[in-house]
């Protein structure tokens, strides 16, 4: 047997994620003990009408969320259990809240920091209504083999260790959340092992004290004797040494109490749990507490250390007048099932790639692109120019490179309302449609009409440089084979209008004296072409493609500069549509030649 | 709890009633003269002049001064102000209206396990402590209120009578409907006085200890908590109090001079085990810390910075029980960079660390504790097989 918490105790937990987390750990010794999930409702009212999924074993369980208890214990009549892991501020409100649902016996709150004032309304709350409310700030219950109610208890690998999987003798009261752990293992070491573990909460006033709990276990005959941790302050552990001399009791009772260097200590000062305080006038103190305890016949070792062995002894003595029995081990537990990430990292599974990735990796404290820390790159003076490298090329590019790939982002960034990009994106941000689908609507524009000619460009450039074509022989190879030279003719410059922004590009290259086979031959062609018809020019796509080629970027990124330039231009048109309120977009009939058939009768339908 | 200065106790009073001498607090003496040309009070009564500090036994000290016309106020003032006592620098002076009595009596709300405590004495000052048993006491559930007829009957049963019974039973109502109200867990006024001009109960010396806690819902609690034992904080207490308000978990560090074990121990439970053991064996500790609630590593890596700078350490104490979910090798991360940190600032020499741990990842964590030796740490680490404060006893023998 147990007491609080056993195979019929479910669940409902008050909170967001620390309750979540506590339900996984909650799933994990339901998986051990083989029993179904013993949570079976959060109140969580912003995830209202949500679930939340909760591994059990290998699978997940999908636990529903609602806005209040009762809601939960309709849906669940089964409920008689609610942990609490809200906030300070609204704790009370939410223990109220299942203390007064008929269906509910124990509530258990894990909050820290909770006013005192509210834990003792609680209290006194549950008090009236026959209830049990443990905690605040308390680190749970567990009932060996049959229940676990919040963290207590540890990761799985200290369940099996701890023997928590089935009963032993000892029941255990603790202020201190790492300390039940340690008890609970140090009964296993020396004993059989745990009934009940209870975390009373480190609070100066908790909910409950130890004598209800010490009543529960002396009504328990699975357990034989109780061990308590406590600490300086309060009067728990006085009223527990009362209780216990008061009769002759069943259970063997072992204490052992914390804050003797308070007495070697400068004077008021705090530490521990908020509930270890000093008393006045040497009422509180771990002697006075000690004392009781020993007075009233508990076993009281004289230091942490010794309580191993008390524990052991005790167990020795019972099982020779025959109280016990020595447990008998199941041949098998279950094995909780590894993540494949801690799997991979045993050198367990060997998991095929779903994808390969060479330039950049942000699974250390901050991306690096092709190796190098973003803030490093940052630091040292790099630039946009240089990111570009390395994650299109995987290079560092030089700082004359840099400066020519900035040029041509900062020319080719926008060129107006009326090209195809610009005037989809502006007609998108008209009809109401948002940032990213309007920037992408002018971005589908990008094709080999607009924009989309710096990869052909630079491709069929490059493929006369290294053939070693001339200029007559490429327009042939171009004629013969492809069409029109990409990257040559504009629709509005020409000879006698010619534009700036090649000017100056071409300007800024050849005054830097570097090698420019690409941006050379491109220049040839167009003394060709232009003859021929003037407006036959080398365009900005063209110019771009062949600088770009001449620095050493690959043929197939080159669209991506354009891409990437002119979505500085078309996130502009955006908001400045959206700040003036463009109004919707109709074609007006006169810029429409109709040209389809005039209206006619329909015919009957055969 | 949270300890509150006399001047922000004497306001919470004043908030619910009670008669309190006029005061004002001040950090300099220009401050006191700009008040004292707005205030008649200050002109027209006698004064006392305190040291605005947590300090013990200030009136020995000198820091309290009685008796006092407006410029012998200011001349205090200007002499209490940047004395240096102890670690505390006298930074503020509060200087109140000296009500001249003749009776003296004792009143105190305090909490209790099922509720809270009303104590009325008909005796006050230094008498209370030597007629303990003069102190007559109304306890009261939580959620009740006490009647007037209770509070009356409690006045009487103290040794009042004549006005003073309901005047005294009226004052212990008002200091329990502040204490109620400002979820207070101790309040004191010893003395309480009878005003000679009115015959009114004033308090004169108020001692406010609030629930921290319970700040969320109040927030006219514009005033700063004073330390609790007597002493101003440190430079590295404050510090690691600062961190300990930023993060999930929690990080804690008090400075004991003149110690020689230093504590770096997991858990407000197991902590202070290992604090016990080392005074059982006869130690002296230079600190207590703890770090618990599975706090960020870089925290408890600040927390090992300022242990590893205490004076004339000789052992560290990397101490903890189980864990439930602070994850062991990630605050052991914390504490190893900590640890390194400190060795390349040349700190740690002779210095002897031992570990004993368990919980989620103890064993990697331990591992990595362990690979410190080959860094030169002098480091000897143990796992959940060891008793708890079993590393103390070795720690302590060993010297």
């Amino acid at each position: 047997m147990s007491i609080l918490a056993n195979k019929d105790t479910y669940v409902v937990i008050q909170g967001g994620v620390a309750g979540v987390n506590a339900a996984r750990r909650m799933a994990e010794f339901c998986y051990l003990i083989k029993r179904s999930l013993n949570v079976l409702a959060f109140v969580y009212p912003p995830d209202a009408g949500k679930s939340n999924e909760i591994p059990y074993g290998s699978g997940l369980v999908a636990v529903p969320v609602y806005k209040t208890i009762a809601e939960a214990t309709k849906n669940h009549p089964q409920i008689n259990t609610s942990l609490v892991y809200i906030g300070a501020d609204r704790a009370m409100k939410g223990g109220m809240e299942a203390l007064d649902d008929s269906h509910i016996k124990v509530v258990s709150m894990i909050t820290e920091g909770v006013p005192e004032k509210d834990a003792k309304i609680l209290g006194a709350h549950a008090r009236k209504l026959g209830k049990v409310f443990n905690g605040p700030s308390s680190i749970g219950i567990v009932s060996a083999g049959s229940c676990r109610l919040g963290v207590i208890g540890g990761a799985f690998d200290n369940l099996v260790l701890s023997k928590l999987y089935r009963e032993g003798s000892f029941g255990v009261i603790t202020k201190s959340g790492g300390l039940s752990n340690e008890i609970i293992w140090i009964c296993s070491q020396f004993a059989d092992g745990i009934t009940t573990a209870i975390g009373i909460g480190g609070d100066a006033y908790p909910g409950t004290d130890y004598v209800s709990y010490l009543e529960m276990f002396e009504n328990d005959p699975q357990t034989k004797a109780v061990v308590i941790v406590g600490e300086m302050g309060g009067d728990l552990e006085e009223r527990a040494a009362e209780w216990y001399g008061a009769k002759k009791r069943r259970i063997k009772l072992m204490a052992v109490v914390s804050g003797f260097c308070q007495e070697s200590l400068p004077k008021g000062m705090k530490f521990g749990h908020a509930g270890a305080k000093e008393g006045m006038k040497g009422e509180g103190s771990a002697r006075s507490k000690s004392d009781a305890l020993k007075k009233a016949g508990a076993i009281v070792p004289a230091t942490f250390g010794a309580l191993g062995p008390a524990i052991k002894e005790t167990y020795q003595e019972l099982l020779k007048s025959g109280q016990v029995k020595e447990p008998v081990e199941p041949a098998s537990l279950p094995k909780l099932p590894k993540s494949i990430e801690a799997a991979m990292k045993a050198d367990e599974v060997m998991v095929t790639p779903l994808i390969r990735t060479t330039i950049s990796d942000d699974r250390g404290e901050e991306p690096c692109y092709d190796g190098y820390p973003a803030s490093e790159l940052i630091n040292k003076g790099y630039e946009v120019p240089h990111v570009i490298g390395l994650l299109w090329d995987k290079r560092l590019i030089s700082k004359q490179d840099a400066e020519i790939v900035k040029r041509i982002m900062m020319l080719s960034a926008d060129h107006g309302p009326c090209v195809s990009g610009a005037y989809a994106t502006i007609l998108a941000a008209c009809a109401g449609i948002g940032l990213s689908q309007s920037v992408a609507a002018g971005m589908i524009m990008i094709g080999p009409r607009f924009g989309g000619a710096v990869t052909d460009a630079g491709r069929f450039f490059k493929y006369a440089v290294d053939n070693k074509m001339s200029v007559d022989e490429f327009l042939v190879y171009m004629k013969k084979n492809h069409g029109p030279v990409p990257g040559i003719g504009h629709r509005v410059k020409s000879l006698r209008n010619p534009d700036k922004r090649v000017k100056e590009l071409v300007g800024y290259v050849k005054s830097l004296n570097i090698k420019t086979p690409c941006l050379d031959f491109a220049l040839a062609v167009e003394q060709v072409t232009a003859a021929k018809k003037d407006n036959l020019i080398l365009n900005v796509d063209g110019t771009m493609a062949a600088v770009l080629v001449d620095i050493g970027f690959p043929v197939d990124s080159l669209n991506g500069f354009f891409i990437l330039s002119r979505t500085i231009g078309l996130i502009g048109h955006w908001v400045d549509q959206k700040r003036q309120d463009g109004r919707l977009i109709r074609l007006f009939d006169y810029l429409v030649n109709y040209a389809a058939p005039k209206r006619r009768e329909v015919p009957p339908l055969k | 709890m949270a300890k509150v200065l006399e001047g922000p106790g004497m306001g919470l009073m004043k908030k619910w009633g009670i008669n309190v001498p006029n005061y004002v607090v001040v950090t300099s003496v220009d401050e006191l003269t700009k008040l004292g040309q707005a205030n008649e009070w200050l002109k027209k009564s006698k004064l006392v002049a305190k040291a605005h500090e947590a300090l013990g036994s200030r009136f020995k000290l000198g820091l309290v001064k009685v008796d006092l016309d407006f410029k012998a106020a200011e001349a205090a003032t200007k002499e209490m102000i940047g004395r240096q006592v102890g670690s505390i620098t006298v930074t503020q002076v509060i200087v109140s209206e000296m009500i001249p009595h003749k009776e003296e009596y004792y009143c105190a709300v305090k909490s209790t396990r099922e509720g809270s405590e009303i104590l009325v004495a008909n005796c006050g000052g230094i008498e209370v402590e030597s007629n303990w048993e003069r102190v007559k006491r109304l306890e009261l559930a939580i959620g009740q209120a006490p009647s007037a007829d209770a509070l009356e009957k409690l006045s009487k049963e103290a040794g009042f009578a004549g006005p003073l019974i309901k005047k005294m039973a009226e004052f212990a109502g008002k200091m329990f409907a502040c204490f109620d109200n400002e979820d207070a867990q101790y309040l004191e006024v010893n003395p309480v006085v009878t005003r000679a001009s009115d015959g009114e109960l004033v308090a004169l010396d108020a001692v406010t200890l609030l629930d921290g806690d319970a700040k969320f819902r109040h927030p006219d609690w514009n005033f700063a908590f004073a330390a609790e034992f007597g002493r101003a904080y440190s430079k590295d207490e404050t510090e690691v109090m600062s961190v300990d308000s930023k993060i999930k978990g929690s990080v804690k560090f008090i400075e004991i001079p003149g110690g020689d074990t230093a504590m770096l121990p997991a858990g407000g439970g197991a902590s202070v085990y290992y604090s016990d053991a080392v005074v059982a064996r006869g130690g002296k500790l230079a600190n207590y810390a703890e770090y618990s609630g599975d706090p960020p590593d870089w925290a408890v890596e600040v927390l090992t910075e300022k242990i590893c700078s205490l004076p004339g350490i000789k052992n560290i104490i990397v101490g903890g029980a189980i864990a439930n979910f602070t994850d062991v090798v990630k605050t052991f991360g914390g504490i190893i960079n900590g640890f390194r940190k400190a060795k390349s600032e040349g700190k740690l020499k002779g210095v002897k660390i031992w570990v004993r741990r368990g919980g989620p990842r103890e064993k990697e964590g331990l591992d990595a504790m362990r690979a410190l030796k080959d860094e030169g740490f002098d480091i000897t680490v143990f796992d959940r097989h060891t008793p708890l404060t079993d590393i103390v006893d070795m720690a302590l023998q060993a010297k």
